[in-house]
């Protein structure tokens, strides 16, 4: 019988180069990294059983899902708003999989691991709204997409979720990114390109941001 | 030509998808030939106000009516489709 190895692989193995990208001599004006190795969950309430699930989440994770374009954080969990009565559960190290969330949530919603089947980057630095701008048509301003605002949109024709995460230590703005795997290396490139003229600062990361 | 939808927000044409007319209702089951025939493949030229599903695709995959002027392209009010959401069935 054939011998099979079913090492988990990023779909941006290929693509992804860590190190500097674009221009030259002068400072990386965005950070590009992907994140790799997270455990996502999409949850999708059954029908007319959207309050029944928010109270299972709040049971759970001690947050109501959120129920607009929203990212809500948890000690060891991000739950971010896909579209109406459906939500993403991103986390790592296991804690929150299909084996230990199906028991608490199965009953008002379907559940679906997505852990292999997108892929998170994660965008930053003091070009990276200049750099989203040219992708995306929403206002990433401060004022109008806030620390945990979130949004499922399209990006160069590809459907993602955004989310701003908690700011840098050097306090600008971290915008976080789920997009399809097989999308992935299409996006990375549009997003490199669309970089390049502030400098990239390429790598990749086991941390959630 | 953007679409305020009723749970993202104001978006961009280029994330929705037109599917048709909202207006027809299928037949019950027993219905006339004609009645059928009608409901598959007849459909109102209107000039003026009407009423359209749409679907967000590029964004929170909600399908939506949306009410709309052919002659202006004036979007009078855009709503969850029945469907749309968990919560909405049967609220």
């Amino acid at each position: 019988m054939a011998e099979f190895s079913w090492a988990p692989r990023s779909s941006l193995e290929k693509a992804l180069v860590a190190g500097a990208h674009g221009a030259r001599g002068i400072e990386a004006g965005v950070s590009l990294t992907e994140i790799r190795n997270f455990d996502l969950i999409q949850v999708m309430a059954r029908r007319g059983k959207g309050a029944e699930l928010a109270k299972a989440t709040k049971a759970r994770f001690g947050v109501v899902p959120p129920d607009a374009p929203k990212a809500v954080q948890t000690p060891d969990a991000t739950l971010i708003w896909s579209g109406p009565d459906q939500f993403f559960v991103l986390s790592k190290g296991g804690k929150h999989t299909m084996l230990t969330l199906a028991p608490a949530l199965s009953g008002p919603a379907s559940l679906s691991d997505q852990s292999h089947a997108r892929v998170l980057i994660s965008i930053s630095g003091a070009k990276a709204r200049t750099t989203l701008a040219k992708l995306s048509s929403i206002d990433l301003y401060a004022g109008a997409f806030p620390i945990g605002a979130a949004a499922a949109t399209s990006m160069d024709h590809t459907s993602v979720t955004l989310w701003r995460g908690g700011d840098r230590p050097d306090e600008l703005a971290v915008f976080n990114l789920l997009v399809f795997a097989t999308f992935a290396e299409s996006l990375w490139h549009t997003m490199l390109d669309a970089a390049a003229e502030f400098s990239v600062d390429i790598s990749h990361s086991e941390e959630l941001a | 030509m953007r679409i305020v939808c009723p749970f993202c927000g104001e978006r961009e044409l280029g994330e929705f998808t037109y599917l048709g007319d909202a207006k027809p209702m299928r037949p019950v089951a027993g219905a006339s030939e004609d009645e059928v025939f009608d409901y598959v493949y007849l459909r109102d030229n209107v000039a003026g106000e009407t009423s359209e599903y749409w679907y967000h695709g590029g964004g929170c995959r909600a399908w939506l009516k949306v009410t709309r002027n052919t002659l202006t392209h004036e979007i009078s009010s855009v709503e969850a489709a029945a469907g749309a959401g968990a919560a909405k069935v049967g609220a």
